[in-house]
């Protein structure tokens, strides 16, 4: 069927981006190379640019009629009906077409992606004939998925699982089904709103990193094309259409002279080593590396790589793959630059694996006497406090500034772990409520949510047996399928933090903020619900209610202010008592606990010894098993250390860090691994 | 007409100058692409939201079409359309409003993008696609209250179209794709959580509100709304002559929008404050060049002056301005002065572009 489409801004007609431009073009020129990310900005025409690309490509050889696209030289991979065909002793009649852009919308559903039982026909005939899908259409084409950050896990899996095989293997709705499915992976996206699981970006072959032109006159000169086409896109297409050729003329030079063009032996070791400096894990890299250069040196028209050609291609192969930039090449006019991301994106799974958190060791708490301690400790802390009272002038309550906050590192691997189970942004539930986004159907019936177009499909075939009356379809109950939903429910983050006397006899605040901003920098782009209780004097306070504005929060917590006693058990309590009504109102949130303190409670809300109090309330939230702690101990590395929080988080069951052990990746990642704890 | 009469007159809304500007501009030119208006409870954003509908111009529309399409502009046709036109028929004419779509935050994502229609479906047995709220919205608004509080995944979709104009759907069995060309406008309070930064970048301006403080003004949007609601009707008709005169400067602009000219050096210093200033991407520059058209023939003028750009400055740059984690979105006016007054500045001793003053854009 012929698609609305809207009339697309000429390829030459985009100013500066020449190396998103570069990168596209190489894939026009060579399929193999396997596609290619752009990341960058907002606004800096990376769609429109994919879309001009449509009209680049060239033509290739189709079996006419064939619902794949089916390449009539290459009998090997033919669908079943050429080979049918074929093996009829029919010839395949050929006809020439240009290689397709299929668009991937992010609330796309399983079954138009893969395909799915065509109704209409069976209805009529009472026949089950396969409907092809998306992957059918993109075969020996591109697929392009605008926001592929945005774009479903499961769907993901679908895709990443064809892109493996070549092929796409149906077997749904009684439909059993096999079909090529080569296509190149195109994706825009901007990292703002999250990254891609690292199998998906190495579907990539290519990865360039966009943003905004700093030059005032290329400026003025994108808003004037842009204003042009605006006023009259035909004219403009029109204006361009020399140009446009001239560029496609180029492409179809380069694809014949690429089977031609040769590397050497010397250059073939220079990617090998590039590679390996880049600790790029597998061969991939090194092959796409090699075709890319012989990619560039037929865009250039030349039959011989250059070194020149290996390093014009060598970043924009290694930025999603590397974990070190690839070093600066010796003396080359126009070295590529290793773009800063490519520096935050080392970190590969294996380092997840390592340093393990400490974890509280039982044993050695087992016979300490927390009494003992607890009168040791009120002891100093009267001296604490009677030394920060000495002063006459000092006021009782004091506003610490915000400390740095760590660089947020990605955690796109932690985050695979927790989809891997299936829970936000920072992961995935099949939720049991009938929001979010259908993605697929299933014969379960609990939801009543009704999936309509699966059930007609599982009704369709039946159709000429069954009695209908003014009606097309009878639909009986063995019919009903219902709708499968993900919805992205970040986790609940709430924040339990210690604002006592003693956080603030040594600045401890100023780094407590600090690592509070960092895990709300990141809360932030996982869209994670939050909310934040402290504790001072005799009571706990909401601070924040759960809320999605981490812009409250950072107020919240640039106006915090530290004194007073510590009433750790209050803390506790009121944190679980927030946790578990949000669970009432959504069952399927997880609250994480994230408790600051250095354990040292000394007020209590009943009769008991606070600390006694403060361990018994968290071997209450410890029970609850929806909810995960957190501990991140802030007590002063001195001559005399109590452990208290140490304890407190093995009552809790939770997570332990002291905070100078934590940088931001550490911290970030504790999070992602309390928050995927079964 | 007795259904406009009970919306509140649009030329009756008190203060709030910047929001108002930018609806108005908005009503003018559909490719400043929308207004985002962020504001406490109270500030009358979804009223002034409600008035500008019944100011919103009449638009040329296939009368039998879903999608509104314009019948003089075969590109942006429906393929429905385009088929039957291209088999000779003549396409039937209607002149309508503009209309406004009520996306409500509750809204299924299969409600927005348009599914399959299961009435047909059902009695006879065929695939058709059931058009959606963004079919609706085609050539129109689409406006949002409480945006933030929409779900991530109706965002998604949003995003999605309102990139291209397009919206394509493969979905529960329905492969289809129609214009999806939509003015996005959002209400919503910033205490209930921020818009994605993606999201936000969609709209073409933003504007935040506050509460009136001027005492004599504050009485003043009392008295109106209290003779508002004791009387709808009489209130509007005095209110009518205001309301005659937005709609025809709105009309009167749209005819001359074409023909408004910018300057290379106005061109330039678009830029200048766009890189100045530190804003993602070259949207902005995009749309402050079209909000100074857009004022220029909203007063009648043909050529941009400084000032149509400076009146449009904070409409596109609120929201894009790059800030820091959890910063306020604001405008840094003293340095916006400086970038300006240096622009001038700089613009006196180098007469570079100014050569350009009549090489302008068509
Ligand atoms: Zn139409």
């Amino acid at each position: 069927m012929n698609k609305f489409q809207r009339l697309v801004y000429p390829f030459p007609a985009i100013a500066g981006q020449e190396r998103m431009k570069k990168g596209l073009i190489l894939n026009a020129i060579n399929p193999r190379l396997g596609g290619i990310l752009i990341r960058g900005e907002k606004g800096t025409a990376k769609s429109t640019a994919v879309r001009a690309l449509a009209a680049l490509l060239p033509e290739t050889e189709v079996v006419a009629g064939c619902l794949f696209n089916c390449d009539p030289n290459d009998i090997s991979r033919l669908c079943e009906q050429c080979r049918t065909l074929l093996a009829a002793g029919e010839k395949l009649e050929r006809t020439s077409r240009q290689v397709q852009v299929i668009d991937l919308p992010v609330s796309a559903t399983e079954d138009r992606v893969v395909g799915s039982l065509d109704f209409e026909h069976a209805i009529k005939h009472g026949v089950r004939r396969f409907e092809p899908g998306l992957l059918a259409q993109a075969n020996r084409g591109i697929i392009y998925v605008d926001e592929v950050n945005l774009l479903d896990d499961h769907i993901v899996d679908v895709l990443l699982d064809a892109a493996a095989m070549g092929i796409n293997v149906v077997e749904r709705e009684s439909v059993s089904y096999v079909h090529p499915a080569e296509f190149i992976l195109v994706g825009t996206m901007n990292p703002e709103e999250g990254d891609l699981r690292p199998q998906l970006i190495d579907r990539f072959g290519l990865c360039i990193e966009v943003e905004g032109v700093r030059d005032p006159g290329e400026r003025v000169e994108i808003a004037k094309r842009r204003e042009a086409f605006d006023a009259d896109p035909m004219g403009f297409i029109a204006r361009w259409a020399v140009e446009e050729q001239a560029v496609k003329d180029r492409i179809t030079v380069a694809r014949q002279l690429l089977p031609k063009v040769t590397i050497s032996l010397g250059l073939l070791e220079l990617i090998t080593q590039l590679c390996l400096e880049g600790f790029v894990a597998g061969h991939r890299a090194d092959i796409i590396m090699e075709a890319a250069a012989r990619t560039i040196a037929a865009w250039h028209g030349r039959e011989e790589v250059t070194e020149q050609d290996v390093y014009e291609v060598a970043d924009m192969v290694m930025f999603h793959r590397i974990r070190q930039a690839p070093p600066p090449p010796p003396e080359q006019p126009k070295p590529p630059e290793p773009s800063e991301p490519a520096g935050e994106q080392q970190e590969e799974p294996e380092s997840l694996e390592e340093p393990e958190p400490e974890q509280a060791p039982p044993a050695e708490q087992a016979d300490s006497e927390p009494e003992k301690q607890e009168d040791e400790w009120n002891e100093q802390e009267q001296n604490e406090q009677e030394q920060s009272n000495s002063p006459p002038a000092v006021p009782q309550e004091i506003v610490f500034a915000v400390g740095q906050p760590f660089q947020v590192k990605r955690i796109t691997h932690d985050r695979d772990r927790i989809l891997r189970k299936g829970s936000g942004r920072r992961s995935h539930t099949k939720t049991a409520s009938k929001a979010g986004r259908y993605v697929r159907s299933t014969m379960q019936r609990k939801n009543d949510d009704l999936a309509f177009d699966a059930t007609l499909r599982a009704a369709a075939p039946y159709q000429v047996y069954r009695r209908r009356e003014q009606i097309a379809i009878a639909i009986e109950t063995a019919d009903i399928r219902e709708k499968v939903r993900e919805k992205r429910i970040g986790n609940f983050l709430l924040f339990v933090v210690d604002a006592s006397g003693s956080m603030g006899a040594r600045q401890r605040m100023v780094e407590t903020k600090g690592a509070i901003l960092s895990l709300l920098l990141d809360a932030y782009q996982k869209r994670d619900r939050i909310g934040m209780i402290a504790f001072k004097g005799n009571t706990a306070e909401v601070l924040l209610p759960p809320t999605n504005s981490v812009e409250m929060a950072h107020k919240l917590l640039e106006e915090l202010p530290t004194g007073g006693k510590t009433p750790l058990s209050a803390g506790l309590t009121k944190a679980y008592g927030v946790a578990k009504t949000q669970l009432l109102k959504d069952p399927n949130i997880s609250p994480l606990l994230i408790i600051i303190s250095d354990g040292k409670g000394n007020v209590s809300i009943g009769s008991d010894k606070p600390l006694k109090e403060a361990l018994r309330a968290a071997e209450i939230i410890q029970e609850e098993e929806r909810i995960k702690s957190l501990v991140i101990d802030v007590e002063n590395k001195g001559f005399l250390t109590f452990g208290l929080a140490r304890e407190l988080a093995h009552s809790l069951g939770a997570e332990y860090h002291k905070i100078d052990e934590l940088k931001a990746d550490t911290l970030v990642q504790a999070v992602g691994r309390a928050v995927s704890r079964e | 007409m007795s259904e406009l009469k009970k919306i509140y007159p649009f030329a009756a809304l008190v203060g709030q100058e910047e929001m108002k500007k930018g609806l108005l501009l908005n009503a003018v030119n559909p490719k400043l692409s929308g207004i985002l208006i962020r504001g406490e409870k109270g500030t009358a954003k979804s009223t002034a939201v409600r008035a500008l509908a019944a100011l919103l111009p009449e638009i040329e529309v296939v009368a039998d079409c879903l999608y509104g399409c314009n019948p003089d502009d075969i590109t942006t046709m429906c393929m429905n359309c385009r088929e039957r036109q291209a088999n000779g028929e003549t396409l039937p004419r209607e002149r309508r409003k503009m209309r406004v779509v009520d996306l409500p935050v509750s809204a299924t994502e299969d409600r927005v993008v348009g599914t399959l229609d299961i009435e047909q479906a059902i009695k006879r047995g065929e695939k058709r696609f059931e058009p959606g709220v963004l079919a609706q919205a085609n050539r129109g608004i689409l406006y949002v209250d409480e945006v933030n509080l929409l779900d991530d995944h109706i965002v998604d979709v949003l995003l999605d179209s309102a990139a291209m104009g397009v919206n394509t759907v493969e979905r529960e069995g329905v492969s289809f794709s129609h214009p999806a060309n939509f003015i996005l406008v959002g209400t919503m309070n910033p205490e209930e959580g921020e818009l994605r930064p993606q999201l936000l970048d969609r709209f073409g301006f933003c504007v935040n509100i506050t509460g009136i403080i001027d005492p004599a003004l504050r009485v003043e949007v009392v008295k109106r709304r209290a003779a508002f609601e004791e009387d709808p009707e009489s209130f509007a008709d005095r209110w009518e002559a205001e309301q005659d005169k937005l709609r025809r400067q709105i009309i009167e602009a749209k005819a001359l929008l074409p023909k408004v000219q910018i300057s290379d050096e106005m061109l330039f210093l678009i830029a200048g404050i766009a890189i100045e200033m530190g804003v993602d991407g070259h949207r902005a520059d995009l749309i402050m060049m079209k909000a100074a058209k857009t004022m220029a023939a909203f007063n009648g003028r043909e050529e941009v002056s400084e000032e149509d750009v400076r009146q449009s400055v904070d409409l596109a740059l609120l929201h894009r301005m790059r800030r820091k984690p959890f910063q306020e979105l604001a405008v840094d006016r003293q340095k916006l002065q400086g970038v300006m007054a240096g622009f001038k500045h700089s613009h006196a001793h180098n007469h570079a572009h100014s050569h350009a003053h009549t090489n302008t854009v068509k």
